[in-house]
């Protein structure tokens, strides 16, 4: 005898399995989305914090004019550093599209001044001002504003988080949604072990706390394999990556990092506590219209 | 017509004028008054689609009336919550018509649900539940599934399930209804023995007027949406169509 081991709630192999495969497709979705979304923003912060306080400047001129213009650069306020690109330094940057010694010793290459800000400074402001002062000086030159692209970088990156964002929160509606319609349809199909629970004199918290358990339990193990596939799926992706060596411009660059573990680690609790819920109002709910 | 000759300072199921409609042309139950007093065993019959069963419902608080007072155990439900009506209903052990068993459960398992819904330990009623089953004579099908119960069987397990928590009222809706004759004498001997041993106020809804005649016990009859007490003095009844 072993009344305690039967669930008042039986399982129903048929349906609970396909339930679970939908719970487990949002949960692998909804888990891939957050490490995506988590990439974007952080691949933002990455951006910003390369580009900012950097300026370059392009001089037009002879080795003179490229000293001339270090020294009134140094000399405008907010700026803490700045110094002259060498030839080499130059050839290195076009190595990627020129390849090694590429680059024809009579081609001439854009004579380069690069500086940096002190933090927090008005950059917008500190352009003009160094524009107008290395025109005062007689110089030539372009001031490069990485700020003005940097932005539009950092605006779109903040966009394919904000859609991650937006799945995520879609894929768990949906999943809550699935788990409430698929509640109310065990909740039709065993009425009659509610309907003798309530008469047997069940509160309604009793009734929903076996839905709960069933739910919670289904919502649990579907996170967890969802965000285990979803593990597999980033690393795959990852490993692909780094065999091309490819840099993906813009596209948020995956990680794995503790971020992504949490990311990945919340999924199932996530997925178990919304189930649950969904589980609780949906039988509460439908327990109301009872005597 | 009132029910009348039942009156009792507590009774355990009083029903006041209630009536039951789903509509203003379709009355279940018109105007019924009666009440139980403890320690009895009453007869509710009435012809097929009377509305025994109905009133047994409304007792068993699965259903509201539409008009009328309904009080158990000496309190009023009409205003009480659906969360003040459960302790109430754990005092009723109700036999349904259609067993209602749950067919994932065991025997013993189907007895013992009662005493998980009040929050039993089962170490606490194990004995209990044993006992019971080996008294209504399935002590040796204890880890039967209902599918392989015969009728006689399933009706038992009903029985015991109903009286496990030890009711103050026990409402049984045909519980004869899928036996033969000798296993309808032993289920009634079964509530009979309650009724005496433990003083269980038992209520039985039944067109089986050969079970009634023999009982000797007081009858109800519920027709045309009211009940009429026939004592049992005075039953000389004709077999009920079914």
């Amino acid at each position: 005898m072993s009344a305690s081991a039967s669930p008042l709630l039986p399982k129903e192999d048929a349906r609970e399995a396909a339930l679970f495969f939908v719970a487990c497709a949002l949960c692998f979705l909804a888990a891939l989305s957050g490490l995506v979304s988590r990439s974007a923003y952080a691949a933002a912060d990455a951006w910003t914090t390369d580009v900012t306080g950097q300026i370059t400047i392009r001089v037009r001129g002879d080795d003179a004019a490229l000293a001339r213009a270090v020294e009134v650069t140094i000399a405008t306020p907010g700026i803490a550093s700045a110094r002259a690109i060498t030839r080499a330094e130059a050839e290195e940057l076009l190595q990627p599209w020129l390849g090694a010694g590429g680059v024809p010793a009579s081609l001439p290459l854009p004579r380069l001044v690069a500086a940096e800000a002190v933090p927090d400074v008005d950059a917008k402001d500190l352009v003009v001002r160094l524009t107008g002062a290395l025109k005062t000086a007689g110089l030539e030159t372009v001031v490069d504003d990485h700020l003005v692209w940097s932005a539009d970088v950092r605006k779109s990156i903040d966009l394919a988080g904000l859609v991650a964002l937006t799945a995520v929160a879609l894929l768990g509606a949906t999943g809550i949604a699935v788990i409430a319609f698929a509640t109310h349809a065990t909740l039709l199909a065993r009425r009659d072990i509610v309907e003798l629970l309530h008469l047997s004199g069940a509160q309604d918290g009793f009734i929903a706390g076996l839905f709960e358990r069933r739910f919670l339990m289904l919502g649990v193990q579907a996170g967890a394999l969802g965000a285990l596939m979803a593990f597999g799926a980033a690393a795959f992706v990852l490993y692909l990556l780094r065999q091309s060596d490819a840099q993906i411009w813009l596209l948020p660059q995956l990680s794995l990092s503790l971020a992504d573990g949490l990311i990945l680690g919340l999924a199932p609790l996530v997925a178990g506590v919304a189930s649950m819920i969904a589980a609780r109002v949906t039988v509460m709910r439908s327990l109301a219209d009872m005597v | 017509m009132r029910e009348q000759g039942l009156a009792a300072d507590d009774p355990v199921l009083r029903l006041d004028r209630v009536g039951l409609s789903y509509g203003p042309e379709s009355d279940v139950l018109a105007d019924v008054s009666l009440s139980l007093p403890p320690g009895s065993l009453t007869f509710l019959t009435g012809p097929s689609g009377a509305g025994k069963s109905t009133l047994l419902k409304l007792a068993y608080l699965g259903l509201r009336p539409t008009a009328g007072r309904i009080s158990l155990f000496g309190v009023d439900t009409t205003r009480l919550s659906r969360r003040e009506l459960a302790p109430l209903r754990r005092r009723v052990g109700v036999v349904f018509q259609e067993f209602r068993l749950l067919d994932h459960l065991s025997a013993y398992e189907n007895v013992a649900l009662p005493l998980r819904v009040a929050g039993a330990q089962e170490r606490a009623y194990r004995e209990d539940v044993v006992e019971l089953l080996t008294w209504v004579g399935l002590g040796d099908r204890l880890e039967a599934r209902p599918a392989t119960l015969s009728g006689g069987e399933k009706q038992r397990v009903a029985i015991a399930r109903a009286v496990v928590v030890k009711p103050s009222l026990i409402l049984a809706d045909e519980p004869t209804g899928n036996v033969d004759e000798e296993m309808g004498d032993r289920l009634f001997r079964l509530f009979r023995e309650l009724n005496k041993r433990l003083g269980t106020t038992i209520l039985i809804a039944t067109h089986d007027m050969a079970l009634v005649r023999k009982a000797k016990s007081d009858v109800l009859r519920l027709a045309d949406g009211m009940v009429m007490r026939v004592p049992h003095t005075a039953l000389a009844l004709k077999e009920e169509p079914t």
